[in-house]
């Protein structure tokens, strides 16, 4: 018979129970989510590294290593596999496409998978294993025949397979590139062998070693089998690896922070309902304990209610999750543009669920301890209606302003006073509401600026020139710099006390390159100082003034620089010119040009070209990723806004009920108790909003440093920002509060006034 | 004068696939100023009755005309101006509001009403003026019920409508407040329409209605109205 009770109390709630399902779903939704996103990423990645034997230290020299050198690598204690490393950027013949062509002497370290075609032959002389998602991308099927070109060579042959490699998993050809674009970039193995016939000889300037050995054992190690010290990155270092990982460190951040607001809204809501509920059912509860139902067979009746919620919500919760996970992380999302790996089977971290069924453990219980209290004492107490709080005066009361109050705001004001907990919730929501809004616009605000800062305030060229190190005389470099009118600049690996940076040395004329400090502000290059960047002045503790040493890589050389200002940069770098460079006497070998020219010449010194436009659309691409979440978030934030407040206003206009009849009955219209209704509610909004924005501000605060700290990003909000934030939170305000006011059409006056107060 | 006049009102109700009529065929006038009670037992239709004078429910047939005005087509809004300044509402459940004072309780009509009185002099009048600034929760029921007089009379309104008036109060209080309700009426020149099953009640009326099984059985005219402490209670 109870179980009638239940279902026909459902029926009568049914807008509480639906709301609090939506909540609870949401709240557990967001939370599996977010973690279903970086736990994917977690196994996938990490399946996708071990396929293709991704190493983990690259020891580098740009003389190259003989085979022997590799002998002795490999047979370090500790060195699980080594092999020898080739991948330079070439240009596809007659395309702009660049692709890198690679070469692994042990296919089984830095390797890829096959995922069609045949298998990897290393005495193949001819074919080639290009990247699968680059071949799909230009029409490439095994069997059709792809041709570079390099130092004038043509490197052409038969695609013997399409395939993916955790090296390249985030296929960036360029250290200012964000995101990879896979219709003009990707990879191509060839064999040792097919180097060999097309030129004569192999060169290595990489060895790849797999081992579990700490880093600084590795090097001691290292320069002991070697007799020499190289440079050696780990893997920590590689791009591929740092960013799917960063990836991760970003996904469990978000799913510390974001979901939280989420559970805390739904848990919240859920208590405060729940109490409403167990209010208005407390004259039942007391029939039912002097018809002699024991108490616990009362909670357990009424725990149904709370369960019900739970696990409905939960269930749709888990496909919400799941949903939101896919979301974020297939192979057709932005994240999939991203990583270019193969597996993308959604998993879940186990604690998750162990979180999911406290969740549902909390809001029974918070069911039951409502109930709890609406059954204390006798059966005949338990019959009483519930007597609500006594009104008592407001210091604010005593005031004059007070007097010249119209009803209706002194109706409002104590009702938000009486009602706390429901106001709570009320201000919780909202604030919540903005507070999303606001650091989902304020990320994409600081994006922008950002990108500003760099693409349109301190990249001033038209064309980049890479230039091949190896084969690039001065003089050939000289006569570029003049045919172009460029300006250059040199880049080499640094170390400063145990940390790896890299240090850039600009010749400009033409100021094609500029640099920035906050907000696009100019900096000029000093010939008495460097300029370092925020994230090395924040790690080495350097300020303006101070001094401090670097070692080049491969050399002895050691310099001491002086700190004379601190700029944005993308890469971690320390940047000097070339006046600077040669007081000091620094060796240098120019990487790159600067031009204004868009057509340039092919030329063996010419490794490579990129132009402005190009870099610019690869982030639109990370623009775009940012704006699938921005999106995902504003829907949330304004569909959680719209469930707390609606669920609340219902609650309201109930317990109010009898009040708005009272109202209708002697004369007041339907509109003018509307705006009563809906008055409460924009106030609500403004202190909400008002209180919405600072916490919005904290968050993207927290948010930039947490996510972003690898981006110099500086947080930036725009007016744009503040005004749709607030035009969409009062939006939903004054939904909701027209969805409950029109329910005043239908206030039966004369059932309404029967009921016994 | 006739202040209301009530012809074939019928009104009925429909639960299910069920047809309830709570008023057949009713035809009534009143004249202004009287003091009318209106008797019957419970479901005999008088609140009904009451709810149609008021402008709380419309007729299914038939019209209702309050100083000559016919209230049973006025739409919504027009319904509420009604409320607002032609009828004042005194019930048996006092319906005030908790969250406002008593002096906010009868001052709220006052920006609905066309020509209301001061509340302040109400208060006075119903002898709260020593509690015009406690909530309700802080007054008894028979001083709550005051309250709920002095909110219907500073609209100013016609007819004052009072649907058992006395049910939720003890004897004495209730006989306290039918006394303040007589002497408020006649000294504002109110035409009080009571719905009651107290026979007693019925001896200080002018007219006495008994209602039945939603038809009006008879229409009594007391010549000779006792006061309210004349009454054996």
């Amino acid at each position: 018979m109870l179980f009638k009770k239940l279902i026909r109390t459902i029926g009568r709630y049914k807008a509480q129970f639906i709301s609090m399902i939506i909540m609870v779903a949401l709240g557990v939704g967001i939370f599996l989510g977010f973690n279903i996103e970086w736990k994917t990423l977690e196994v996938n990645v990490a399946k996708a590294f071990e396929d293709t034997g991704f190493a983990d230290y690259r020891i580098v020299n740009e003389l190259g290593f003989s085979e022997e050198d590799l002998q002795k690598v490999a047979s370090i204690d500790g060195v699980d596999a080594a092999s020898r490393f080739l991948s330079v950027n070439v240009p596809r013949k007659d395309d702009e496409d660049i692709v890198m062509l690679t070469v692994s002497e042990n296919i089984a370290v830095s390797g890829f998978k096959v995922l069609e075609g045949t298998a990897y032959d290393p005495e193949d002389t001819e074919g080639l294993w290009i990247s699968e998602r680059y071949a799909k991308q230009n029409g490439l099927s095994v069997g059709d025949t792809y041709t570079m070109v390099y130092k004038n060579i043509e490197f052409s042959g038969p695609i013997r397979g399409l395939v993916k490699s955790g090296e390249y998993m985030i296929c960036l050809v360029e250290k200012a590139q964000m995101m990879p674009d896979h219709e003009k970039n990707g990879f191509v193995y060839v064999s040792p062998a097919y180097i060999k016939a097309k030129i004569g000889m192999t060169f290595y300037p990489q060895i790849h070693v797999r081992s579990s050995l700490p880093k600084e054992t590795m090097i001691e190690r290292a320069e002991a089998a070697l007799g020499k010290s190289y440079m050696i990155v780990d893997k920590e270092l590689v791009t591929s690896y740092s960013e799917a990982h960063g990836e991760m460190t970003e996904g469990k951040t978000m799913a510390a922070l974001l979901p939280v607001i989420f559970l805390a809204i739904a848990i919240l809501t859920m208590i405060t309902t729940m109490h409403r509920i167990s209010i208005s059912e407390k004259t039942q509860i007391g029939t039912l304990k002097s018809l002699g139902f024991k108490d616990r067979r009362i909670l357990r009746h009424y725990a149904a209610y709370g369960l019900f919620i739970s696990l409905c919500g939960t269930i749709l919760g888990v496909a919400v999750g799941l949903g939101v996970g896919y979301f974020f992380v297939n192979p057709n999302s932005v994240m999939g543009d991203y990583l270019d790996m193969e597996h993308w089977e959604l998993h879940m971290p186990l604690w998750s669920i162990a979180v999911v069924i406290a969740i549902n453990v909390v809001l029974v219980l918070a069911t039951l301890y409502s109930v709890a209290s609406m059954m204390k004492g006798t059966a005949a107490e338990a019959l009483q209606p519930y007597a609500p709080k006594a009104m008592r005066r407001m210091w604010i009361e005593k005031k004059k302003v007070w007097k010249n109050l119209s009803f209706a705001t002194k109706w409002n004001v104590r009702d938000i006073l009486r009602h706390k907990s429901r106001s709570f919730m009320t201000l919780f929501g909202i604030v919540s509401c903005m507070l999303i809004l606001i650091a989902s616009f304020g990320i994409n605000d600081t994006l922008n600026s950002y990108i500003d800062d760099f693409f349109e305030n301190s990249i001033c060229y038209k064309t980049k020139i890479v230039l091949d190190t190896e084969t690039a005389g001065d003089a050939d470099v000289e006569a570029l710099i003049d045919r172009y009118e460029a300006d250059w600049t040199s880049s080499m690996g640094i170390q400063i006390g145990e940390n790896t940076y890299a240090m850039e040395i600009y010749g400009l004329e033409h100021d094609y390159f500029r640099f920035v400090k906050n907000h696009g502000e100019h900096i000029d290059l000093p010939d008495d100082g460097v300029l370092i960047c925020e994230r090395i002045a924040k790690k080495e503790g350097l300020k303006v003034g101070d001094t401090f040493t670097v070692s080049v890589y491969g050399t002895t050389e050691k310099y001491e620089l002086k700190v004379a200002d601190i700029a944005k940069s993308i890469a971690e770098s320390v940047m000097m010119s070339d006046t600077y460079a040669e007081k000091l006497g620094v060796q240098y070998r120019v990487t790159e040009l600067f031009t204004n020219e868009t057509e340039i010449e092919e030329s063996p010194i010419i490794s490579s070209t990129q132009t402005k436009q190009a870099l610019l659309d690869t982030f639109k691409s990370f623009s775009e990723l940012m704006n699938v979440m921005i999106v995902m978030l504003v829907f949330i934030s304004v569909l959680l806004g719209i469930v707390v407040l609606y669920n609340l206003g219902i609650m309201s206009y109930a317990e109010r009920y009898r009040e708005l009849a009272t109202l209708k009955v002697v004369g007041f219209k339907d509109r003018h108790i509307s705006r009563i209704l809906i008055d409460q509610n924009l106030w609500m909004t403004i202190l909400g909003v008002l209180l919405g924005i600072p916490a919005g501000i904290g968050v993207l605060k927290i948010l930039l440093v947490m996510l972003a700290s690898d981006y110099e990003l500086t947080l930036t909000i725009s007016w744009l920002t503040y005004v749709i934030a607030t035009a969409l939170t009062f939006g939903v305000s004054f939904i909701v509060g027209v969805m409950v006011s029109r329910k005043n059409k239908n206030i039966d006056m004369v059932e309404a006034l029967k009921v016994a107060e | 004068m006739k202040i209301v006049e009530i012809s074939h009102v019928s009104r009925i109700y429909k639960v299910g696939d069920h047809e309830q009529k709570a008023l057949d065929d009713v035809s009534l006038e009143l004249e202004n100023g009287k003091t009318i009670v209106i008797l019957g037992p419970s479901g005999a239709g008088k609140s009904t009755l009451l709810n149609m004078l008021g402008g709380l429910d419309s007729p299914t047939s038939g019209t209702i005309k309050i100083k000559g005005k016919d209230i049973s087509t006025l739409n919504a809004d027009q319904l509420a101006e009604y409320r607002a300044s032609g009828v004042g509402f005194i019930f048996q459940a006092y319906n005030l509001i908790p969250t406002l004072t008593v002096l906010e309780n009868v001052a709220l009509v006052k920006e609905i009403a066309k020509d209301p009185l001061s509340s302040h002099d109400m208060l006075r009048e119903v002898g709260l003026g020593e509690h015009m600034y406690k909530f309700p929760v802080e007054l008894s029921g028979g001083e709550q019920q005051r309250v709920s007089i002095a909110r219907a009379l500073t609209k100013n309104p016609d007819i004052l409508l009072c649907d058992e008036p006395t049910g939720a109060l003890d004897t004495e209080t209730g006989v306290m407040v039918l006394k303040l309700l007589q002497s408020m009426a006649r000294e504002h020149g109110k035409t009080t329409i009571i719905v009651t099953h107290n026979q007693n009640i019925a001896k200080m009326a002018d007219v006495v209605v008994h209602v039945k099984n939603g038809k009006i059985k008879e229409v009594i005219n007391n010549d000779k109205p006792l006061a309210v402490e004349e009454v054996e209670w």
